[in-house]
């Protein structure tokens, strides 16, 4: 097999990135190759499982494990659509439609070729000029709904632009903007964004002040930083909300193994948009962050694992990654402080699971990203290559910077709450009038005022139904409740929107992925939509989230499609239990919780839909396509006998 | 050799279902749950495999000790830790027991957990039972009467894979059957050395795979059947064959090479239907080689020796006999030859060595068998009682060193009369084609040039039809047992052995097996105060480290 000389040199770069171990060469790899030949083929993953001293079905594995590799070839013109909550709900789903009828693919007939979900979901027109798939939140829910075609962004897609779309040049992620903060506002990680004559390159940075931070810190000793950063207090931006500082004290020195510190930017939650816009447009802040970071853990190769779905990100990173390189910030003896870094981007490839922090480190290792079971692989100890690794997300990483911009952790402290410290990034969608990002002090605002002053309230004639405060993991809060608190009760409006308070009434802050929906929104819909994105995004691994996952999605299906019966949201929640803490990782409880507080908060929603009557469970199971058909599922009896029967047991 | 005591293991407290014990540091909570006789259920858990934790059905609660402020347990009235019980469930497979750690194996939250599993892995599992070979020793059948529920609240369609695949040449994949525990995966990385196998797709509808250009074609592919703990991998050769609770189960060793692996030989009626492996840490651990384990067929071929014959004439065991021991009698020591073989038992070396000493031959010996190790657990010696051989005196540092001048006295007819056990005399090189110079009287099971131009021929048993003991290339003295009886009129090689003796010599009063192992325990000292039975399912070590370094460099050197 002859590979071009160009693409052969690209191999090899990507190849030294990955010192440790040849296999974490694998996706870069196969994005190269697809890149370049528009497909994997099997003569693809024979070679690149060749060159780096593999065994095919190593590569294999990957090629099926993760959506955005494809092993034929699609149309000339890539369309991506996609179809989580905010998008649906801004009606993708019609724009689907719309955007295959202008392109000519006959969406039917290649739902047909699906086999149960094994097959591939890109449907090809026959002119072979276009191709369309569905896909999983694109990170960019406040101007919902979106699409992409091939790597260019395109924004709040009007139906009557479908089909536009196809002759798109130009990308709304690239596209410079300018708006005004809201009033309400604390712009810290947020400061550049959408600010006039902001440039993403590395001398707008310098003129703005940029990297006095890190020489500060280069001065400091590691120590004394982590100590600020405990100080501070800052949590987690991830969604997981654990105490940073806490993190990185686990990171024992002086050890034999090297220390790796990674940035998360895999932004994969369904409602949350913030580190998309830090990486596109102020990508330098992201780095001098973790320059620092490593800096203080000690560690002298990082890598920024970015999700595959924002190549104009990865490009834009690489661009300031060789700007830091050549001013001095990047390589050996960082600004003659004898610190050495080096930092490397790595691509994902569609899979919401590399953002779980074990899971993204089995994907860096080039393997199907299956989180680990903790114990005992705690990343601090053992992580990257079974050495010590420290995995932050990507505003946790920029706030790091500011914690020593602001003079330190006390400083820092002094934003936000006690034990909730900081600035926030609140990333709003839904039925708003303004959905979008709006960075605050932690806690300085409730849920009603972020719907109404912030986001200039609901569509008119709308009354407020439902909203999730966290990212589509978060528990689902009703409208209309109230929430039992020590000392008094507070009404949904009344909510701070800060961790603690989200926890105490019964969800969480998550990743301030806030998706408001309004009484013109079906609960079940919802939930279906929730529940197919975890069906889809489930690794796989450990048997109840996998089985229970796809076995959620089946019976909001079978709901949906008027086959539900009336003990459907006790199985439903029964299943959802079944999953929540005792699985691998924590996407057991995401994929558990919408489930849960959904059937709980709109049981009436789900009893009225599913209201069937269903005889006692017998042999043989139930046909689905009956309890759909069917008004009433009679009991036959076995004539000779007597003993009670179902249908499906006749055919 | 000098004994030095092993490094004392720190013993630690554990409280198991509320009954304090105690367990060496580095025991697995479900290893020690074990020990205290309470079996917690498990799929992927393998205690020769990593573990990944992934099947969920280990779930027990666990507590830790209290601690005061200053990382000291807070001890209760009893003098022992007070513990917190952590609210989420823990798997026991991958986490060594810690100081006063405590482990609920039954509790309501175990109970509800298990069920839980159980429930996800049948819904989407196909009702295969009434055909899948797995039934009978199935863990989800086993672990659903347990621990699970009886009824389905499952109303959809299931998840459907692929459910007759080619893994290999001798492994069939059922992909529905699958609950991806990723046992078979992981023996291919970890044990035989072969990264063949992987999971593709996502979610619910990963699916195990070898790629397409590869096949699971290892020799050591069969441990994947053994180690699935469902019915999706089978073996190609047991498909469908014989439900496995109907096989009589005997414990055996395999004899196609020396290491012994020790098996498991299922047998009805009077057919063996499979060969498992059987644990023994010292030998094989729980792995065989597909290629030793699929070896029995020939046992029931059409064409098995079972009558005497004498000029191919078939005759009655006495006349045989009788006619054996006038032919022996009739040349003097220095015109007979006995050539003797490596798979014979120590109990029928050593008889045979008797009638070497009675008719007084000097020329005897063993063929030798070499072949490639395959640095796991075929041993380039493929006899699998060399050292039992040389232990009985029937072959000396090489053997098979005497097999050339045996040929060359044949040749020139200073031999007249050659008697073999077991062994095809053209093939050891002894005789060359053609009607051969001298007379040969032969023991064997399979006919084959010796026999056809034998003299006598005399029909014996094959490994699986006979008690006996082996000693293997580690000095390791393994047992077999009888599982099937030996077709037609063969007899058991001993007794032909003592009565060829006995026609030979006059009477010498051995009446059974066990009568053999004790007067060969009277004359050989590593036998001394052995007997079949104390032999035991695992074999006991016979000979010294010393010893068999000394053997070893011998063959060497020779």
């Amino acid at each position: 097999m002859k590979i071009p000389v160009d693409l052969a040199t690209k191999i090899e770069e990507a190849i030294s990135h990955y010192p440790a171990s040849k296999r974490s060469a694998s996706l870069p790899l196969l994005h190269l190759w697809q890149g370049h030949f528009g497909f994997v083929s099997d003569e693809a993953i024979n070679w690149i499982a060749a060159k780096l001293e593999l065994t095919p079905i190593n590569i294999l594995e990957l090629v099926t494990f993760y959506p955005m590799f494809r092993r034929r070839p699609i149309g000339r013109r890539h369309i991506r659509v996609c179809r989580t909550l905010s998008c649906q709900l801004a009606g993708s789903y019609d724009l689907k439609e719309r955007i295959s009828k202008a392109a000519g693919i006959d969406l039917e007939k290649w739902a047909q070729d699906q086999h149960d979900g094994h097959g591939d979901a890109v449907a090809v027109s026959p002119d072979g000029r276009y191709s369309i798939e569905f896909v999983e939140c694109l990170a960019s829910c406040g101007t919902a709904p979106v699409a992409m075609v091939d790597d260019l962004l395109k924004e709040t897609v009007k139906v009557d632009e479908a089909s536009a779309l196809l002759k798109l040049r130009e990308s709304d992620a690239t596209t410079p903007r300018v708006r005004k903060p809201h009033p309400r506002e604390k712009r810290l990680v947020f400061k550049n964004i959408d600010r006039r004559g902001w440039t993403s390159d590395l001398d707008c940075y310098l003129k703005d002040g940029g990297y006095k931070d890190l020489k500060k810190a280069l001065k400091m000793k590691p120590e004394d930083i982590v100590e600020e950063v405990k100080k501070s207090g800052l949590r987690g931006r991830g969604g997981a909300g654990f105490p940073c500082g806490v993190k990185w004290g686990f990171i024992k020195r002086g050890g034999p193994k090297p220390t790796y510190l990674i940035c998360n930017a895999d932004e994969s939650e369904p409602g949350t948009f913030k580190d998309r816009y830090i990486i596109h447009q102020d990508p330098h802040q992201l780095l001098e962050g973790m320059i620092i970071s490593c800096y203080a853990v000690g560690a002298n190769l990082a890598y920024i694992y970015i999700r595959g779905e924002f190549p104009e990100g990865a490009q834009i990173l690489e661009v300031a990654l060789a700007e830091a390189r050549a001013k001095g910030f990047l390589g050996a003896n960082i600004l003659k402080s004898g610190f050495n870094l080096e930092i490397y981007v790595h691509r994902g490839a569609g899979a919401y699971i590399c953002g779980e922090e074990t899971g993204l480190i089995e994907s860096l290792e080039g393997k199907r990203a299956y989180p680990r079971i903790k114990p005992p692989y705690f990343p601090a100890v053992l992580g990257l290559y079974q050495c010590p690794t420290i995995v932050n997300n990507v505003e946790t990483l920029c706030d790091i910077k500011h914690i020593i911009a602001l003079g330190g952790g006390a400083e820092y402290a002094k934003l936000g709450k006690p034990n909730n410290t900081g600035t926030r990034i609140l990333c709003v969608s839904g039925d708003v009038q303004k959905p979008g990002y709006y960075e605050v002090e932690v806690g300085s605002i409730t849920l009603g005022e972020l719907i109404q002053d912030v986001c200039g309230g609901l569509k008119p004639g709308r009354q407020l139904k439902a909203v999730i405060p966290g990212g589509s993991s978060a528990k689902v809060l009703r409208a209309g409740d109230k929430y039992k608190l020590k000392d008094r009760e507070i009404a949904l409006e009344d909510i701070p929107m800060y961790f603690d308070m989200l926890a105490a009434c019964g969800s969480m802050a998550g990743s301030a992925g806030v998706i408001i929906m309004d009484d013109t929104r079906d609960m079940v819909e919802a939930l279906n939509n929730i529940n197919e994105f975890y069906a889809h995004e489930s690794c796989g691994q450990c048997t109840p989230c996998r089985e229970g996952s796809l076995w959620m999605k089946k019976i909001t299906d079978r709901i949906l499609a008027g086959g539900g019966v009336e003990r459907d949201p006790d199985i439903l929640k029964g299943v959802a239990d079944n999953i929540a803490g005792k699985t691998i990782c924590a996407f057991g409880e995401a994929c558990a919780w919408p489930t849960q507080s959904f059937v709980t908060k709109f049981r009436e929603e789900f009893a009225s839909k599913a209201s069937k009557p269903l005889p006692p469970p017998m042999p043989p199971e139930y046909n689905p396509d009956e309890l759909i058909e069917k008004e009433t599922i009679e009991v036959l009896h076995d004539a000779r006998t007597g003993s009670p029967l179902a249908p499906a047991a006749l055919k | 050799m000098s004994a030095e005591a092993p490094p004392a293991v720190q013993m630690l407290n554990v409280q198991i279902d509320g009954t304090w014990m105690q367990f060496p540091k580095g025991t697995r909570v479900i290893e020690a749950c074990a020990q205290a006789q309470k079996f917690i259920p498990r799929y992927c858990y393998h205690p020769k495999l990593s573990s990944p934790g992934n099947c969920r059905m280990c779930m027990v609660e666990l507590g830790m000790p209290k601690m005061t402020p200053d990382r000291k347990p807070v001890l209760g009235p009893d003098g022992k830790p007070e513990l917190n019980w952590i609210p989420r469930p823990q798997i026991s497979c991958a986490q060594d027991v810690s100081e006063g750690m405590g482990i609920r194996t039954d509790s309501p939250m175990v109970q509800e957990c298990r069920k839980g599993v159980m429930e996800f892995l049948l819904i989407n599992h196909p009702l295969d039972c009434p055909i899948c070979d797995q039934a009978g020793e199935c863990r989800l059948q086993e672990f659903s009467v347990e621990y699970g529920d009886s009824g389905s609240r499952f109303l959809e369609h299931k998840v459907k894979k692929p459910k007759n695949v080619e893994l290999g040449p001798r492994v069939t994949l059922d992909a529905e059957r699958c609950i991806l525990c990723s046992r078979c995966i992981r023996f291919m990385q970890e044990i035989a050395n072969d990264d063949v196998l992987g999971f593709i797709d996502r979610g619910s509808f990963s699916t195990i795979a070898c790629h397409p250009d590869r096949k699971l074609d290892s020799n050591y592919s069969l441990n994947t059947v053994d180690i699935c703990p469902v019915g999706a991998l089978t073996s190609t050769d047991f498909r469908f064959k014989m439900r496995v609770w109907f096989l009589k189960e005997t414990k055996s060793i395999d004899v196609n090479c020396g290491t012994g692996c020790n098996i498991t030989i299922g047998s009805r009626g009077n057919v063996i239907y499979r060969i498992t492996p059987r644990e023994n840490n010292e030998v094989n651990s729980v792995w065989l080689p597909d290629s030793h384990r699929l070896n029995f067929k020939y046992l029931f071929r059409g064409d098995r020796l079972t009558m005497p014959t004498v000029k191919a004439e078939p005759v009655e065991w006495r006349t045989a006999i009788a006619i054996a021991a006038e032919l022996f009698k009739a040349q003097p020591a220095a015109a007979m030859a006995l050539v003797a073989s490596g798979r014979m038992t120590n109990e029928e070396l050593f008889l045979a060595k008797r009638l070497v000493a009675t008719l007084g031959i000097t020329k005897f010996d063993i063929v030798p068998r070499k072949g490639e190790s395959d640095g796991l657990l075929i041993s380039e010696d493929r006899n699998p009682n060399t050292n039992g051989a040389r232990l009985l005196g029937l072959t000396g540092t090489r053997p098979g060193a005497k097999l050339k001048k045996i040929a060359e006295g044949v040749d020139t007819g200073e031999i007249k009369c050659v008697i073999t056990f077991g062994e095809d005399l053209m093939r050891a090189g002894v005789i060359e084609a053609g009607p051969p110079r001298a007379t040969i009287v032969a023991m064997d099971i399979l006919p084959n040039r010796t026999t056809t131009h034998a003299a006598v021929v005399l029909p014996a048993s094959g490994w699986a039809e006979k008690r006996g003991s082996m000693i293997n290339v580690k000095g390791r003295l393994q047992r077999l047992n009888q599982a099937v009886t030996a077709p037609g009129q063969a007899r058991d090689d001993w007794e032909i052995l003592r009565d060829l003796i006995q026609a030979v010599s006059g009477s010498n009063g051995i009446a059974g097996i066990e009568d053999v192992f004790k007067a060969m325990a009277a004359e050989v000292p590593e036998f001394a105060d052995l007997s079949l039975s104390k032999i035991g399912d695992l074999g006991l070590p016979v000979l010294s480290m010393k010893e068999r370094k000394d053997k070893a460099a011998e063959v060497q050197v020779g």
